[in-house]
């Protein structure tokens, strides 16, 4: 369970980029996390790990503040995949880079080895096992730090911006890998401005701007308030556009025996 | 690291001093820098720091410079330590210590009221060459993204359960190579993309390309740089002639 309780985080030149934030995220759920650029959205999840500690209030991870404990404990826990690769890539080959973080937390060799090759056969790198990471292209290198997170099994796992650089049957392979971390009872966390992406897996969504959280919900319920949407700019799912343009439309007769509901049941 | 740094780094301001000619203010900081240079004594050197601090205040920049004097001090007091073992004298060592503060200030006080972009246009008025002037506005612009760079990769590779304040001193260089190999691979991928970006945007096919303001220094700047002058002359003049008498 990750708990914000009246966050406030003020940066060292005084920009409030988090106010007064009060928000739990339970164990097992999908949360999306929306919002225009600079609403906060990446500092909220850098505090989970206590990467960023609150200017007022406090973050529990099970209970425990994120204050008392370090970075590389919480994150043992909770794995941040950052939205730059190129921030985290420094190994001799792919193989060494997924060990890095296994290696920190101790993990024996052999388990080491099961790991990776688990990790290099899920995200599809085993050809590139013994290549430098340095050379992939950029969404390799994002289903690199993907496969180092999950390496380690850790209960929550947080994606920022997972799908950019990504083509379309990645997309797909990444949704894929999401419901199956959800479907293993794991805390999904995705930060991304990828509506299109998000709206399948339909997650419970938070809305955030200026800091703020505006809307917090299922994402059926969310992503119909158009005011809501346009106010925080984000943007409509294709699917409810679509819904809506039809609606204005009482000759087309199938558009009264659905609602937005039903598509998205008959997209799953 | 970003706390202390931020004395070096420019940031957009609205006081009278950010508003003069940036000749006038390499002129201000030029003329302090050589006033730290003819110090006789650490009462001088004392006035000058005082000076500084006020052009500093008037700046509205006094937090940042004070910022800039911490992270020097841990310097100085490594020179005056090295000084006194070797010379034995402590006035002397005091002199060389606060005289290292003083020079960072000086030139502290003009990168962070001016622009790189005001650098870029004063070097080019000193005729300096084009690549050169170029390569070294890009540094200064780039030292504050580098650093960003630095916070990003640390908190990266923290969220992968590298402990970089635990460990005796070989562990923690050890810890840093995680840090300094995507730190170095971002840095020469970013100069390769600027390059090719400027190559995209022309640069280099005029010699002398045309320039978008065109500096006419105003009444204020030409009194300012007359005073300013003026002071470092009567300086010059009491630091020989006049205060040494009053030395005890």
């Amino acid at each position: 369970m990750i708990e914000f309780r009246e966050v406030t985080y003020v940066h060292e030149s005084g920009v409030k980029a988090l106010n007064n934030v009060t928000t739990k995220i339970g164990d097992g759920e999908t949360v999306a996390i929306v919002g225009e650029n600079g609403a906060g959205k990446t500092t909220l999840i850098r505090h989970v790990t206590g990467l960023l500690k609150p200017t007022e209030g406090e973050v529990l991870v099970d209970g425990v503040d994120t204050r008392q404990s370090s970075t590389a404990t919480l994150s043992r826990k909770i794995g941040v995949a950052f939205q730059n690769p190129d921030h985290q890539l420094f190994s001799e080959s792919v193989k060494e880079e997924m060990a890095f973080a296994l290696r920190n937390f101790g993990f024996s060799p052999k388990l080491v080895e099961q790991r990776v090759s688990w990790g290099l056969k899920l995200f599809g790198l085993e050809e590139y096992s013994e290549l430098s990471p340095l050379i992939l292209s950029g969404g390799e290198k994002k289903r690199l730090t993907l496969a180092c997170i999950l390496a380690w099994d850790p209960e929550v796992v947080m994606l920022d911006e997972p799908t950019v650089g990504q083509d379309a049957i990645q997309k797909e392979k990444l949704a894929g890998t999401i419901r199956m971390l959800a479907s293993t009872g794991k805390t999904v966390v995705v930060v991304s401005h990828d509506i299109e992406f998000l709206w399948p897996l339909q997650p419970r969504v938070i809305v955030m701007k200026s800091g703020g959280i505006v809307a917090d919900g299922p994402a059926p319920d969310l992503m119909m308030k158009k005011e809501m949407l346009e106010s925080s700019r984000v943007a409509e799912p294709q699917l409810v556009s679509l819904y809506r343009e039809l609606s204005k439309r009482p000759s087309a007769p199938f558009v009264d025996a659905l609602d937005a509901r039903l598509w998205i049941e008959a997209d799953q | 690291m970003m706390w202390l740094s931020s004395g070096f780094i420019f940031r957009r301001g609205s006081s009278r001093y950010h508003r003069l000619d940036p000749r006038v203010k390499l002129l201000i900081s030029a003329l302090m820098f050589v006033t730290t240079l003819i110090v006789r004594s650490v009462f001088q050197l004392a006035i000058v720091l005082v000076f500084m601090v006020a052009v500093a205040g008037i700046a509205m920049v006094l937090k940042r410079v004070a910022k800039t004097m911490l992270l020097t001090t841990t310097f100085s007091v490594f020179i005056f330590l090295v000084n006194l073992f070797f010379t034995k004298n402590i006035e002397t060592s005091a002199l060389y210590a606060s005289r290292f503060i003083a020079i960072v200030v000086s030139t502290s006080i003009f990168f962070i009221t001016t622009s790189p972009d005001e650098l870029e246009r004063v070097m080019k008025m000193f005729r300096l060459p084009r690549d050169v002037v170029f390569a070294f506005v890009t540094a200064v612009r780039f030292i504050p993204v580098m650093m960003l760079d630095a916070l990003q990769i640390m908190d990266a590779q923290k969220s992968r359960g590298l402990e970089l304040e635990k460990g005796n001193l070989l562990r923690r260089v050890r810890n840093m190579i995680p840090i300094l190999i995507p730190l170095v691979v971002n840095a020469v991928v970013r100069s390769g993309e600027l390059a090719e970006a400027m190559e995209s945007r022309a640069y280099g096919a005029v010699p002398r390309p045309t320039s978008l303001v065109e500096y006419k220094a105003s009444v204020i700047d030409r009194v300012v740089a007359t005073g300013a002058v003026a002071l470092f002359a009567f300086a010059a003049y009491s630091f020989y002639f006049l205060l040494p008498t009053f030395m005890p």
